[in-house]
């Protein structure tokens, strides 16, 4: 039977885990979650020790030199990370998007001027297992 | 102007203002670059030519060439093309050039290899057959897959929403009747002053669906208001940014360029349904459009704008400075824009084809039977596919002799464990080719054919389509 993988790991170190996405069966789950950038490491560490495969997906950036505010962008963000604002240019929210998981601005950018990034923590990233 | 004449009306706004600039900039693929090389030693009868492998065309002499902004690179297809060549040549860049010929005693040279920039261009002129759509449609996609359109990426059942157009900014919806735009009529082009010189190709004045023709110096345009771009899996093109200035002639011009987005309608158009005249599910205003969402049935339906307002209305800012400085005159019409145009379909002279008039009857099973019962019925029926269906006659699922051979190999006996469930389907009333893109897009040999109801009315094969389609 699985574990309370999730649980045991809020608990253990007083994180808030916020579960965007899940899938879950009897064997186990896929989950998309979003940690406290002070917790990062920590609750990394805290899953894989535990069995689990952690992955960071990458970040969406948007090359200005390149936008030159469409929109065609805006309406394939199920986050609402993308708004159009008062001087008719397109704005991104960092704090909305959930990164390369999701992608959906990617392919609709005429100029290619979205694409996904690594993430600073690249150490983190690469020590999959 | 709109304020002006809402807040003062209409004869003190046409005493106080002269002119009105207008702007838009957004995809237009009817757009290329006309340009002549001059000539080799030995000279060249060009026949075939690439710039950083993009095919461009030879549409006459020996080396005149015209890059269409929809041409793509045959290395980079879909990510470069016609659009990008002109936006690398009026940035300044430096271009491979590669043409082949045939050979003729006055221009014995086959091969010619060369880099250029634009300065070393004889002529390089932008010369757009269809710009400036009056207005355009709204795209949504009302089918179960996502679709890679000119329209954009439209996400299935209507998930969201495209436009196109600058609306109330738009130089020909601020001169609907034409007035003072037409052959000569001095515009902004692509960061430069240009040209209109005629009606756009499908040119539908009486639809508000005028466009135009333009000429203008490419070598003096800037990157700033031409840009190569791609949709993903349709193809390239080229934003152009236009404006053109509209003097105030009459107090009927003061009311025209008065117009608001809220009082300029369009479609929204079905674009899964693969034929011409496509239905349109309802209609909006471009003020909906630009709020960033649309309501079609209770339903809010989010809308992205694939032209920038933004560079629109700048580019009516720069054309307004530009005048009031003295380095812009605007000039009258030789011969205005028609106002009778009339916008036909392709005469065909073949029938075509729909999914009903092809298709065969199909062969059926139900979900309980033992694959030893349908292996056996493909053998007397003489079919590689057999339909399930439920005792309604409704679609149930599919399943193929391959599959039935890998199930007899694997030892399975019951046809519910093996078949099919999430079947891709046809319609009867689609044309042929859309089925049969459908079977190449997914990779299988035949489609189950159903009503709305999801009842069986037949099947249509990719050997029955290459029969008929011969391919």
């Amino acid at each position: 039977m699985a574990k309370p993988t999730t649980a045991e790991i809020i608990l253990e170190h007083k994180v808030p885990i916020n579960i965007i996405t899940a899938q879950v069966t009897s064997k186990g789950g896929d989950y998309l979650v979003d940690i406290p950038d002070e917790a990062l490491e920590t609750v990394v560490n805290a899953f894989r020790k535990k069995g689990a495969t952690v992955t960071l997906p990458k970040l969406i950036e948007i090359d200005k030199e390149k936008c030159f505010s469409c929109g065609a962008c805006v309406s394939l963000c199920p986050v609402e990370a993308i708004t159009v604002v008062e001087d008719k240019s397109v704005d991104f929210d960092k704090e909305k998007c959930v990164g390369s998981t999701c992608s959906a601005c990617v392919e609709a950018c005429p100029v290619g001027a979205i694409k996904s990034v690594k993430q600073n923590n690249s150490e983190l990233a690469n020590n999959t297992h | 102007m709109k304020r002006l004449v809402e807040s003062s009306g209409v004869e003190v706004t046409f005493r106080e203002v002269d002119v009105v600039t207008t702007g838009t900039f957004g995809a237009m693929c009817s757009s290329g670059a006309i340009l002549n090389l001059g000539h080799s030693d030995p000279p060249i009868k060009i026949e075939k030519a690439w710039i950083n492998d993009v095919p461009i065309y030879h549409p006459g002499a020996a080396v005149d060439l015209y890059i269409g902004a929809t041409s793509m690179s045959e290395r980079q297809p879909f990510e470069y093309g016609g659009g990008h060549v002109i936006e690398d040549l009026v940035s300044g860049k430096e271009v491979d050039l590669k043409a082949t010929a045939y050979g003729t005693d006055c221009y014995p040279r086959t091969h010619v290899k060369t880099r250029l920039t634009k300065d070393d261009l004889n002529q390089f002129y932008l010369l757009n057959f269809r710009n400036c759509y009056q207005r355009y449609n709204c795209a949504v996609n009302g089918s179960d897959e996502t679709l890679y359109t000119y329209m954009g990426k439209l996400l299935p059942r209507l998930r969201n929403a495209t436009f196109s157009g600058a609306g109330e900014l738009n130089p020909l919806m601020n001169d609907p009747d034409y007035e003072t735009i037409g052959i000569g009529t001095r515009i902004f082009l692509g960061g430069t002053q240009g040209y209109v010189i005629g009606e756009g190709t499908q040119h539908d004045p009486q639809n508000r669906f005028g466009t135009i023709m333009v000429r203008g110096d490419a070598k003096q345009m800037s990157p700033d208001f031409l840009r190569g771009a791609s949709f993903t899996r349709y193809g390239t093109t080229l934003y152009v940014g236009l404006g053109i200035p509209i003097p105030i002639l009459n107090e009927g011009l003061v009311k025209k360029t008065a117009i608001r987005d809220e009082e300029i309608f369009t479609n929204v158009v079905d674009y899964s349904v693969p034929r011409k005249d496509r239905p349109a599910l309802a209609k909006v205003s471009y003020k909906e459009l630009n709020s960033g969402a649309i309501t079609i049935n209770d339903r809010r339906i989010k809308v992205s704008s694939l032209s920038s307002l933004k560079t629109a209305r700048k580019i009516a800012g720069t054309l307004k400075s530009w005048i009031t400085q003295g380095e812009f005159f605007l000039t009258g019409p030789v011969e205005r824009l028609p106002v009778g145009s009339v916008f036909k379909p392709m005469r065909q002279t073949a029938e075509t084809l729909f999914v009903a008039s092809v298709m065969q009857t199909a062969v059926t099973c139900y979900a309980n039977e033992e694959i030893r019962a349908i292996a056996e019925r493909i053998v007397t029926r003489s079919v590689n596919h057999i339909i399930v269906v439920d005792d309604g006659d409704k679609l149930d699922g599919i399943v193929t002799s391959w599959d039935i051979t890998r199930a007899m190999a694997e030892g399975k006996t019951a046809l519910a464990e093996i078949m099919t469930r999430r079947v891709v389907t046809a319609k009867p009333d689609e044309p042929l080719e859309a089925a049969s893109r459908r079977m190449a897009q997914h990779n299988i040999s035949a489609l189950p054919v159903i009503d709305a109801k999801r009842k069986v009315l037949g099947i249509v094969t990719a050997e029955d389509v290459s029969k008929l389609l011969g391919r």
